[in-house]
C-alpha cells in the first residue's frame, strides 16, 4: 500500500545558509503517532511545514497521498493542505472572533466562491463544529471571544478547528510547549484520542522527552537537519539520547526525576 | 564582558578624585549619531525658512492686538440666522459621513491589494501604494478644486473631493493594519485550504476591524473640519456661511457657526472613543 507520506531525500537550504533538513528520508502509514524531538535549530518546524508547503523544499520530493507537495500550486495545493491538519504553538486563533467562528475556519477549503469568501457556513457544518466543541468540553464558550480563553483552551479550539477539516494527517508543532503540566496533558491525552478515533495521522514535534516516549508509536530524532533515530520508544536507548541532543539524558531533566512528566520548565 | 566590568569598578574605586566622569550611555549608538545630524538639519532650514520669507515682524506685533479685537466680535453671538447655520452645518456633517463611509469601502478593498501580506504579491502591493502616495499628496481642497470643475459648484463636488483624499489615506492605513495581522494566524487558515480572499475576509479584516474603527473615528473628525473649509471654496455647507459672513463683517453669526463646528466636531470624538471601547 502506498504510505501516507513519504520523504525522499529532502533538502532544505534558507537563502541565509542555514542548512535546515540535509537529505532527510522516512515514510509513514496510517494511523502512526510519531514524536519529532531534537534540539532548537534541529529542523524540527522545516520538516514539519515541508510537508504542507508552508516552506518550499530545495531538494528532494515529499509525497502526500501519492502526489508530490512541491508539484502543486494555486488550487490544487489549496486541495492537498485540506488533507493536512496543523496545530502550533500559540494556537493562533482570529482573537476577536467567537469560538465557533474560529471552529468553523476549518470548513473554508471546503468552501468555493461567495460562500467561502463571506463565511456563509452551512447547518450542517455548524452542527458539526458545535459537537466537537461539546465534545472538547468547550460547549458552553462556544460563542464567547476566542481572547478570553485561557491557553489549554485555545489550544483545544485549535485542535477542533483542524478535525473540521477533516484531514488524513495532523502536524502539531510543538502542542504543549506554551502551557502548563495538567493542561499539556490534557492537550496531549486529546491529539492521541482524538486521532485514534478518526484514523488520523498524527506528527508531534516536542521539546519534552519524556512526553514523546509516552504518547508516541514511533519517534523521530533530528540533529543538525539529519535524521539519527527512527524507531519505537523502547528502542531509544541512552547513547542515542546523547547523539540528538548533545548531551546526556541526565542533563536533559531539569527535576532530576526521569518520570517527572510534563515538566514544563523543558518547553525553554 | 563580566570580568571588564568588574575591572571597571575597581579602577573607579582606586580614583575616587575623579568621580566626574561621563555620563554612562544608556541607548544604543547608531541612533546617537544621528539625532545630532537631524537637529543640525532642523536648524538650518528654520534659518533658512526665516530668511527667505522675510517676515515683517514690526507689522505683525503692530497688529497682534486686532485678534483680541476679532475673538471680542466673534464672541457676540448672533442667533437670527439659526435656521440657515443649523441647515449648512447638516449639510456638512452628510457630506462628511457619506465621503467617509464611501471611502470606507474603497479603503478596505485597495487597502487589501496595498497589504503585502494578503495576496503575497509585491508588484500589486507596490502598485496600489504608490498610485495612492500620488493621489495623497495632492491636498483635498486642490481635489475639491478640481470636482468642482468636473462636476459643478454643490456637495457633490465635496463628496467626490473628499473621497479621493480619504481613501488614499484608508489605503495606507488599513493596509498597515492588515500588515500587522500575525503572519501565524495567516498561516493558521493558509493550512486550511482556504483561499487568499476567504482568508482576508475571515481572519484579517476582523481582526483589523478595531483598528479601522479607530482610523474611520480619526478622519471622520478629520473630514468634518476639512469639510468646514471647502464650504469657503464652493463646496457647499457651513463653510460657505462662515466665510460669508466673515466677509460681509457679520462677526455675530460666524461665531456661532464656528462654534457648532467645534461642538459638533468635539462630539464626533466623544462618541468615537466609546465604540472603540466596545471593540478593545
Amino acid at each position: 500500500m502506498e504510505p501516507l507520506l513519504r520523504f525522499e531525500n529532502v533538502s532544505k537550504h534558507y537563502p541565509n545558509g542555514v542548512h535546515a533538513l540535509k537529505g532527510v528520508s522516512f515514510e509513514m502509514a496510517e494511523g502512526e503517532f510519531i514524536s519529532v524531538i531534537g534540539p532548537s535549530g534541529s529542523g524540527k518546524s522545516t520538516l514539519l511545514r515541508a510537508i504542507n508547503r508552508l516552506i518550499p523544499i530545495s531538494g528532494g520530493t515529499v509525497w502526500l497521498d501519492g502526489q508530490a507537495v512541491s508539484a502543486q500550486r494555486g488550487a490544487a495545493l489549496r486541495q492537498l493542505r485540506r488533507k493536512v491538519g496543523m496545530i502550533f504553538q500559540n494556537y493562533n486563533l482570529v482573537y476577536s472572533l467567537s469560538v465557533l467562528q474560529n471552529v468553523l475556519h476549518g470548513r473554508l477549503g471546503y468552501m468555493g466562491g461567495v460562500k467561502g469568501v463571506f463565511g456563509r457556513y452551512s447547518e450542517e457544518d455548524k452542527q458539526e463544529a458545535l459537537d466537537l466543541l461539546k465534545e472538547l468540553g468547550l460547549e458552553e464558550f462556544s460563542y464567547n471571544r476566542s481572547s478570553d480563553l485561557s491557553g489549554g483552551q485555545k489550544q483545544r479550539v485549535g485542535i477542533a478547528r483542524t478535525i473540521m477539516q477533516r484531514p488524513k494527517l495532523l502536524l502539531c508543532d510543538e502542542p504543549i510547549a506554551s502551557l502548563d503540566p495538567s493542561s499539556a496533558k490534557t492537550i496531549m491525552d486529546l491529539l492521541k484520542t482524538m486521532t485514534r478515533k478518526r484514523n488520523i495521522a498524527c506528527i508531534v514535534n516536542l521539546h519534552q522527552l519524556d512526553v514523546a516516549l509516552k504518547y508516541s508509536t514511533r519517534i523521530i530524532g533530528l540533529s543538525k537537519g539529519e535524521i539519527v533515530f527512527d524507531g519505537r520508544p523502547e528502542e531509544l536507548d541512552d547513547a542515542t539520547i546523547e547523539q540528538i541532543y548533545g548531551t546526556s539524558r541526565k542533563n536533559l531533566m531539569i527535576g532530576g526525576e526521569r518520570n517527572d512528566q510534563k515538566n514544563s520548565a523543558h518547553c525553554a | 564582558m563580566n570580568a571588564d566590568t568588574v575591572n571597571c569598578a575597581a579602577g573607579a574605586a582606586q580614583r575616587p578624585v575623579e568621580k566626574k566622569r561621563s555620563k554612562i550611555p544608556v541607548k544604543y549608538r547608531q541612533r546617537n549619531r544621528f539625532i545630532p545630524m537631524f537637529l543640525a538639519g532642523v536648524a538650518a532650514l528654520s534659518v533658512l525658512s526665516l530668511a527667505y520669507l522675510d517676515i515683517d515682524w514690526l507689522k505683525m506685533t503692530s497688529r497682534a492686538g486686532d485678534i483680541g479685537v476679532v475673538f471680542w466680535d466673534l464672541a457676540h453671538l448672533d442667533f437670527t440666522n439659526m435656521d440657515l447655520i443649523l441647515s449648512s452645518l447638516v449639510e456638512t456633517v452628510s457630506i462628511a459621513v457619506l465621503s467617509l463611509l464611501y471611502s470606507l469601502i474603497l479603503g478596505i478593498i485597495f487597502g487589501m491589494l496595498a497589504a503585502r501580506n494578503v495576496f503575497r504579491l509585491p508588484w500589486l502591493s507596490v502598485l496600489t501604494q504608490s498610485f495612492f502616495t500620488f493621489l495623497r499628496a495632492v491636498p483635498t481642497p486642490v481635489w475639491v478644486l478640481l470636482m468642482l470643475v468636473c462636476l459643478g459648484m454643490g456637495p457633490e463636488a465635496g463628496v467626490a473631493g473628499l473621497c479621493v483624499h480619504t481613501t488614499a489615506f484608508f489605503t495606507k492605513s488599513f493596509a498597515q493594519s492588515f500588515e500587522s495581522i500575525p503572519e501565524e494566524t495567516i498561516e493558521a487558515l493558509e493550512v486550511t485550504g482556504a483561499s487568499r480572499l476567504s482568508i482576508f475576509m475571515n481572519a484579517v479584516l476582523p481582526a483589523a476591524l478595531s483598528q479601522i474603527v479607530a482610523w474611520a473615528g480619526m478622519r471622520l473628525e478629520v473630514n468634518f473640519s476639512e469639510c468646514a473649509i471647502l464650504g469657503m471654496v464652493g463646496a457647499g455647507g457651513v463653510g460657505y456661511v462662515i466665510s460669508n459672513s466673515l466677509q460681509g463683517y457679520d462677526y455675530g453669526t460666524a461665531g456661532v457657526a464656528i462654534l457648532l463646528v467645534f461642538l459638533v466636531a468635539y462630539c464626533i470624538e466623544r462618541v468615537f472613543v466609546r465604540i472603540k471601547k466596545k471593540f478593545y
